[in-house]
């Protein structure tokens, strides 16, 4: 009922809005100049009509021109680093101004929820923004990955994925047990989808990539992280998660300029393996005499000291058995990044624009992988009339992955060559299969392990993705102090996945009656077509009741819609070599998947501001939603917040600025999946021509509601010495409740699975980030940032019985190590298995002299616990460097690579005992083991049961990004044609550690793109260090 | 006027769409799913019948486990990396984790799929047939799970969703035998050829109700039949019902699921011996040829094969030598690795075959044939040979069920052999050659309990039913098997008597399984025996 009011409401407007178009007076023009204290001309700086969302920038040469519809408006003149300056428009029809040099947090205006915005010093809650000039030089390809460090409360972390990689970004620590963990990405104020698209798991699999790693870096302005509910609370259930606005590049006013940006940077794979080299390849102490025991132990380094003697291979052949280090260099290839933007802006009186074209070429350090991405982005802003207002986005792209890469313990996955034997050179594998028949040449015991160049030069696995992000925005401003505002954004891709299993494919050789009916097989040929369609339309109000007293107030709604659809089509084997063809095959098969849901929201925000330092907001939300039962669909949150600059009540000396901010804000949720809550058959594929029924192995849940999440949050502002010294400062505390999640049921329960209602998980936090300009003199400048994190996780509650809810595992140490939500722990919590102990402490051993398994033990949360980043600036002259070091504390690793280097006797760990064997510990009982057992017994057992030792710390600090910049002077370029400004930066990325705790890996490695695999580690693409250059040029 | 008309048509277009939420029920139901309102509870029968043969094939357990174990198959891999030495050496691989837990899982979803079924069945006087061949299939399922882990969730199994149980008790493999038995006998007797047939069989019996019922007493009597170490009389009672009901009578009757790899339904041991590395790796055991070749049994030319000379041949699945004379079988326990028990180190090693980098030291042990290597094999699930088999070890015993003792060994000895025939032409023996190796080698009564428990430990394994011949062992002691004692092995140097409980039991079903493990006199381990292997 509730529903179908707003719906009308939402017509009732839309009529007001008809009726009221000519109902206002005409316009007054008023133009201008405005300067600094110097004279200087100033452009892009600010001009708006108070009150309003009027507003116009200074061109070239600090002219603007405005429209106002009284005499009674006030211009407000600002730009980045001045005071604000406010003059009445009165007679006036030419303003000049000179603005003088001031506090930049003051008249600092921020984006916040809905695309409103507001003065910083009046907002109630922590917001920061990124400015793009830090993201694209030293640039991700994924541009949330250069988030990484620069936001107080933002953990970030890539995925080892290859081309089109996800980003995991985590808001406030674990935001939810529920949620994938990812923010919810607003572009230009319309939300975009950032659907994972799939993650490899235990099995293996690859990273599908998300949503957010398409955009182009150089279409971005800025990016605001809205990190409270309270920011967020606007935008309903996905904002739970936190919120980060986009703001793509617009064309100026007065403005007309052409714009190359060419980025071109070098990935190089890094080993971070620390393995043994004295003992190589075999079994038992021994080399391998015969071919079949060089297959067998491709991969064991139990053999005897390596003595450079000649040994046989699995290829027949005899090599030096002496240490080969360089695998990860001889096999992977320095990869690539080259981008190449254009872009025109342009603006006139009562428009601009801005239109780019770019295109990224990405070379893998896989060889044959790659991607290719070409984007175009057109956004345009018009007054149709001096009332009505009209933006466009369009963002279409169009993104090519080839070969993307197979991760984690599963078939045809090229990175396992980390793993060989420490005598075998890699490159003797190649080229991977037999030249006559195509057939895969098996290197190893285990034919599941595909060989990592039959891989590089067979594998299929085509991803192209087509997508237009688009919004039309249209606001009418009826009179400066009221507006309405109506946005549809359409967010539409389509996935074409081409993955085949090439013939030739060792372990897919199929037979019946000794007879070969062929190999590989098409995998998925399939198109996905996933769209998002937002419809917003809010009203507003700005106005001074009193002098001392405004509200800006606006009420809403929102409806969205997801769907997601996706056909594919396979088959096996191949009956003809190399003909990847879906009619190629002996068995066919396909398949087909539907989700669609629907949100209905309605919102009001109200906010009372007195003499511009109290500011009170406060917010509600009611939401309803298509994947929850009808008794339980809606629900209401409300949030509320205040902001009180305390500075301009006392005043304290050398505090130029000091700030308290407090707020309160619930937020609701659905379930991540449709259809959860219903009971459902399906009819299976035919058994010899009887069809087949069955029912999900997830239990679906018949009375679920929305799960909701509250936060309280404390902030605290301060700038001394006339801003050369800040702090900002944030407390809050989170808690879920009723979250909807996956639990885990025994398989004896029939289930496997299933959806339950009564998660609950705590976050406190403290976020602090303290900036400083250290020295500001005429010739250089240094700027200084530190932001820190600090947060605790608390599961309080999983299912019913608060069984623990399994989330990820790595194929090495199945089950005997996994990550879980436990209840009183943090999460996602690594649990394992310790050594068994006596009563005096000393380890237990079986009859064999092996450890055994003792309890199974929480290990600590995936998660880091404190982490942030230290930026320092410096400008001098023309030239500029900056660098960011970040780092992570408190996490624990998960880690396949340490497994294996115990079972593979890689580890420099299993040195001890090689020569004489090992005799450790007590058996059950409490007598002394006297049994001596060998090292690759012990270390396979200890590997095996008592996977603690597969644990690892996942602390480290790192020298994340260094850029050195050169602005060309603008007086070397006057004579120059067509260009205007030169800017040549060498960057870097990814650069070193400077301290990490994990041996053997990357702390930062891992293949699986969610929450769910958080921390786990293993046989994914090397990490790599990036360095290039950038090169910007502005035509005249 | 212009302006005013494009505001308006904005507007109109974004109203037009704005909708109530009366059409959510709709958006929040699967297109692509039945309700239960639609659904035809015969669809799930054969879904029960190919998820329980699954769970008792290839990587699912069996292959990597009890084949080697009793010494039907073995290998030469060892450590950690291959996955054969699970079976042939009780030492781990690098997944035995996984493996050991998907009996568990896949069995229990087959009789998750059978419960379904009896509850959509219920109350339902049309589909009594579905409904007690539904308690029959969650017997079949609950008696293999038990079988393989011993005490195991059994009365308030599979009730996450009727009775929102999610955290089982486990029942004493007692209870729950006891439980199966009377379950059997009353579904059994239920059965009735003048109610409506089940529509979607996967047996050969493709709704036969009259072999249903046979299947169910001869079910009963290979439960029965478990228990004569444990509780003789219970055995006694239940073997003689099942008689009295009647049990298989001919090859015909045999319980088996012919695979449809096409479809997603492949056999998993057909699956694992196209394997590449399996090919090669996987041979006939020793104990097994040297039985087979001991009575010139004529199953040996058709099972067993020695592989074209060399390394690559070896490793392809071209047809070798079967004469019979030319079989040999790969002794449990030894490697490739070059040490003490690198297989050339085994007592009459023959020498390899192929030369240079084509040599390969286990050319010339005997492997599966070419009818093994087949995705769209038969699974089987209970035959008639052993059936007879049961009943010669019954009458040997004295219980009632009619017949001889030697009748019955020669109705299952010929019976194992024809069984064969299911994995097509390759496999036929003829009834006379069957007749004549029978009449040739009759049982000695003296002798009879090793004689009918070996043929059962042979009928089942060459028939790749690996679960029954381990089970069959375990209550027998037949065949007398010398046990592998690897270096690192997890089971003490002996030959595993149970699967340890999937290791997620322990986080998901915590009380419970720490109970079921209290009980376990050697703990959660491979060697722990369970109710019904007393020593």
């Amino acid at each position: 009922m509730l529903q179908r009011t707003f719906s009308r409401a939402l017509l009732v407007l839309g009529t007001i809005l008809f009726l009221t178009v000519s109902s206002f007076a005409a316009d007054l023009v008023i133009t201008g100049k405005v300067q600094d204290e110097k004279g200087n001309e100033l452009a892009g700086a600010t001009v708006t009509v108070k009150g309003t969302s009027k507003g116009a920038n200074t061109d070239a040469n600090g002219n603007y021109r405005i429209n106002v519809t009284s005499a009674e408006d006030v211009l407000v003149f600002s730009y980045i680093g001045y005071n604000k300056e406010e003059i009445i428009v009165g007679s006036k029809s030419v303003i000049n101004v000179k603005l003088t040099p001031g506090d930049a947090t003051l008249n600092e205006v921020v984006v916040t929820a809905l695309g409103v915005s507001r003065e910083a010093r009046t907002i109630g809650y922590a917001v920061t923004t990124v400015n793009a000039d830090v993201l694209n030089k030293a640039r991700e390809n994924n541009i949330g990955n250069s988030l990484a460090g620069r936001v107080a409360g933002l953990n970030v972390k890539g995925t080892n994925g290859g081309p089109g990689s996800t980003a995991k970004i985590l808001m406030r620590g674990m935001p939810s047990i529920n949620s994938a963990g990812s923010p919810l990405i607003v572009i230009n104020g319309v939300p975009m989808d950032n659907t994972q698209r799939g993650s490899a798991g235990e099995w293996g699999g690859a990273d599908g990539g998300d949503g957010l790693g398409n955009l182009n870096p150089d279409d971005i302005e800025n990016m605001t992280v809205l990190k409270g509910q309270s920011a967020s609370a606007l935008y309903g259930a996905r904002a739970s998660n936190g919120v980060i606005l986009i703001t793509t590049r617009k064309g100026k006013k007065g403005d007309f300029s052409i714009e190359y940006n060419a980025n071109l940077t070098a990935d190089s794979p890094i080993n971070f393996t620390d393995f043994q080299y004295e003992y190589g390849q075999g079994m038992g102490g021994l080399k391998p005499t015969t071919v079949v025991g060089a297959q067998q132990t491709a991969r064991m380094s139990w053999g005897a000291k390596l003595d450079g003697s000649q040994v046989i291979q699995f290829d027949g052949n005899q090599y030096a058995y002496s240490a080969q280090r360089n695998n990860v260099k001889n096999f992977y290839r320095t990869g690539s990044n080259f981008t190449n933007t254009v872009s025109v802006t342009k603006g006139g009186d009562n428009g601009s624009f801005r239109i780019s074209a770019s295109n990224l070429d990405n070379k893998s350090t896989l060889p044959n992988s790659g991607l290719v991405r070409k984007t175009f982005n057109v956004t345009a802003d018009q007054n149709i009339t001096s009332k009505l207002s009209v933006s466009l986005l369009a963002n279409y792209i169009d993104e090519r992955i080839t070969a993307k890469p197979q991760l984690s313990d599963g078939p045809l996955n090229a990175n396992n060559g980390y793993l060989l034997a420490t005598n075998i050179d890699e490159r003797i594998l190649a080229p991977g299969y037999n030249p006559t028949t195509g057939r895969e040449v098996v290197f190893s015991d285990d034919n599941y392990v595909t060989n990592p160049y039959f891989v590089i030069n067979k594998y299929i696995n085509d991803v192209n993705r087509k997508r237009l992000i688009s919004m039309i925005s249209t606001k009418y401003q009826f009179a400066s102090w009221i507006y309405a505002q109506a946005r549809v954004g359409y967010d539409n891709s389509n996935d074409r996945i081409n993955n085949v299993t090439p013939y030739g494919t060792d372990y897919s050789y199929q037979f019946k009656d000794g007879i070969l009916l062929g190999s590989g097989g098409l995998n998925e040929l399939s198109n996905a077509q996933r769209t998002e369609l937002n419809i917003d339309g809010l009203v507003g109000i700005n106005k001074a009741i009193t002098p001392a007293f405004t509200i800006d107030a606006l009420v809403g709604g929102n409806i969205r819609k997801n769907q997601y659809e996706k056909i594919s089509i396979g088959g096996g084997p191949f009956v003809l070599p190399g003909l990847y063809s879906f009619n190629n095959v002996v068995n066919f098969n396909r398949n087909y998947e539907v989700a669609n849901t629907e949100v209905q929201s309605g919102y009001y925000s109200v906010d009372l501001g007195y003499k511009n330092f109290l500011n009170l907001t406060t917010t509600g939300r009611y939401d309803t939603y298509s994947t929850l039962p009808s008794a339980n669909r809606g629900i209401f949150t409300p949030s509320v917040n205040a902001a009180l600059v305390f500075t301009d009540l006392v005043k304290v000396p050398n505090l130029s600025f000091g700030k308290l901010r407090a707020g309160y804000a619930v937020t609701s949720g659905e379930p991540t999946t449709a259809y959860g809550t219903s009971v459902y058959y399906g009819v299976g594929s035919a058994l010899n021509g009887i069809p087949t029924g069955n029912f999900n192995s997830n239990l679906p849940n018949l009375f679920l509601k929305p799960f909701t999440k509250t936060e309280l949050e404390v902030g605290l502002e301060l700038k001394f010495f006339g801003n050369r010294l800040g702090l900002d400062a944030a407390v809050y505390t989170q808690k879920t409740r009723n979250e909807i999640l996956p639990a885990n049921y025994s398989a004896s329960t029939g289930y496997t699975s299933g959806v339950v209602g009564t998660g609950s998980v705590q976050n406190t936090g403290l976020e602090l980030l303290l900036t400083g300009t250290p020295v500001k003199t005429s010739k250089l400048a240094w700027n200084v940032s530190l932001n820190l994190t600090s947060v605790h996780n608390k599961v309080l509650q999983t299912d019913a019985n608060n069984n623990p809810i399994s989330l990820g595992s790595n194929r090495a140490t199945l089950g005997n190590a996994i990550t879980a939500f436990v209840v009183g722990e943090a999460g996602p919590q690594i649990r394992a298995y310790d050594y068994k102990y006596a009563s005096n402490g000393q380890i237990i051993v079986d009859a064999s002299g092996l450890p055994v398994r003792g309890d199974l033990i929480n290990m600590g949360t995936v998660l880091p616990t404190l982490y942030g980043g230290l930026n320092n600036e410096f400008i001098f002259g023309g030239f500029n460097l900056s660098f960011l070091i970040d780092y992570n504390y408190g996490n624990k690793i998960l880690s396949a690579t340490e497994n294996y280097a115990y079972r593979r006797g890689l580890a420099k760990e299993t040195l001890v005992g090689r020569e004489t064997g090992i005799t450790t510990g007590v058996v059950e009982g409490g007598a002394a083991n006297t049994v001596r057992a060998s090292a690759q017994d012990y270390y396979t057992a200890l590997a095996n049961n008592v996977t603690k030792v597969s644990v690892l710390d996942g602390d480290f600090i790192k020298f994340r990004q260094l850029t050195f910049g050169y602005n060309v002077p603008a007086a070397l370029l006057t004579k120059v044609p067509l260009i205007r400004a030169v800017n040549i930066s060498l960057v870097g990325r990814n650069l070193f550690y400077i301290t990490k705790k994990a041996t053997n890996i990357d702390p930062e490695s891992s293949f699986g793109a969610n929450l769910r695999y958080s921390g786990i580690e293993g046989a994914s693409l090397p990490s790599v260090r990036n360095y290039g250059v950038n090169l910007n040029i502005k035509f005249k | 006027m212009m302006r005013k008309k494009l505001i308006a048509l904005t507007l109109l277009i974004g109203s037009a769409q704005l909708s109530c939420t009366d059409n959510f029920d709709a958006i929040n139901t699967d297109p692509t799913r039945a309700s239960s309102a639609i659904f035809d509870p015969n669809l799930l029968l054969p879904s029960i019948q190919y998820n329980h043969v699954n769970a008792n094939s290839g990587y699912n357990g069996p292959i990597l486990f009890q084949a080697g174990w009793i010494q039907i198959l073995a290998s030469t891999t060892s450590g950690a990396a291959n996955y054969y030495s699970n079976a042939d050496k009780y030492v781990i691989s690098s997944n035995t984790n996984d493996y050991l837990q998907r009996t568990w899982s896949i069995d229990y979803t087959a009789a998750s799929y059978a419960y379904e079924m009896e509850q959509l069945t219920n109350n339902n006087a049309a589909l009594v047939n579905l409904n007690n061949i539904a308690k029959i299939m969650q017997v079949q399922c609950l008696a293999n799970i038990t079988d393989t882990y011993g005490d195991v969730p059994y009365t308030q199994a599979l009730q996450a969703k009727s009775n929102g149980v999610t955290l089982p008790a486990y029942d004493s493999q007692d209870a729950i035998y006891k439980n199966m038995l009377s379950r059997l006998e009353t579904a059994t007797a239920a059965l009735s050829s003048s109610a409506a047939l089940p529509t979607n069989d996967a047996f050969a019996y493709k709704g036969d109700i009259t072999k249903w019922k046979k299947f169910g007493y001869s079910l009963m009597l290979k439960l029965a039949m478990r228990l004569t170490k444990s509780d003789l009389a219970t055995a006694k009672t239940y073997a003689e019902k099942a008689v009295a009901g009647g049990v298989f009578t001919s090859v015909d009757d045999d319980a088996y699921v012919v695979a449809n790899n096409a479809n997603g339904y492949g056999n998993s041991n057909g699956q694992a011996l196209t394997t590449g590395a399996d090919i090669y790796q996987v041979r006939w055991s020793k104990t097994l040829i040297d039985y087979l070749k001991a009575t010139n049994d004529p199953r040996l030319s058709v099972v067993s094969e020695v592989p074209v000379d060399g390394l690559a041949a070896n490793q392809l699945v071209t047809a070798g030598n079967s004469t019979p004379s030319a079989q040999l079988g790969l002794p449990n326990g030894y490697d490739l690795n070059g040490g003490a028990t690198d297989i050339s180190k085994s007592p009459n090693y023959p020498g390899g075959t192929g030369s240079g980098a084509d040599a390969t030291p286990i050319g010339k042990y005997s492997r599966p044939t070419t009818i093994y290597r087949n995705r769209d094999a038969p699974l089987f699930v209970l035959t008639y040979a052993e059936t007879e088999l049961l009943l010669a070890e019954a009458a040997t015993r004295g219980f009632t069920v009619g017949g001889t003792a030697a009748g019955h060994y020669k109705n299952g000895v010929v019976a194992g052999m024809q069984s064969l025939a299911k994995y097509g032409t390759g496999g036929t023996i003829s009834s006379t050659t069957a007749s004549t190796y029978a009449d040739a080698n009759p049982l000695v009564a003296a002798n009879a309990l090793k004689q009918i428990n070996e043929q059962i430990w042979a009928t089942t394994g060459l028939l790749m039913n690996f679960m029954e011949s381990w089970n069959n062992w375990k209550r027998s002691g037949f065949p007398a098997l010398t046990p592998v004692n690897y270096t690192g092995n997890f089971s003490n140097g002996q030959i595993p008597r149970r699967q340890p409980y999937p290791t997620n039991e322990a986080t998901l079903n915590t009380a419970s399984y720490t109970s079921a493990v209290s009980k376990l006199s050697g703990g959660d381990n491979w060697t722990s025996r369970v109710y019904w292997d007393k020593q």
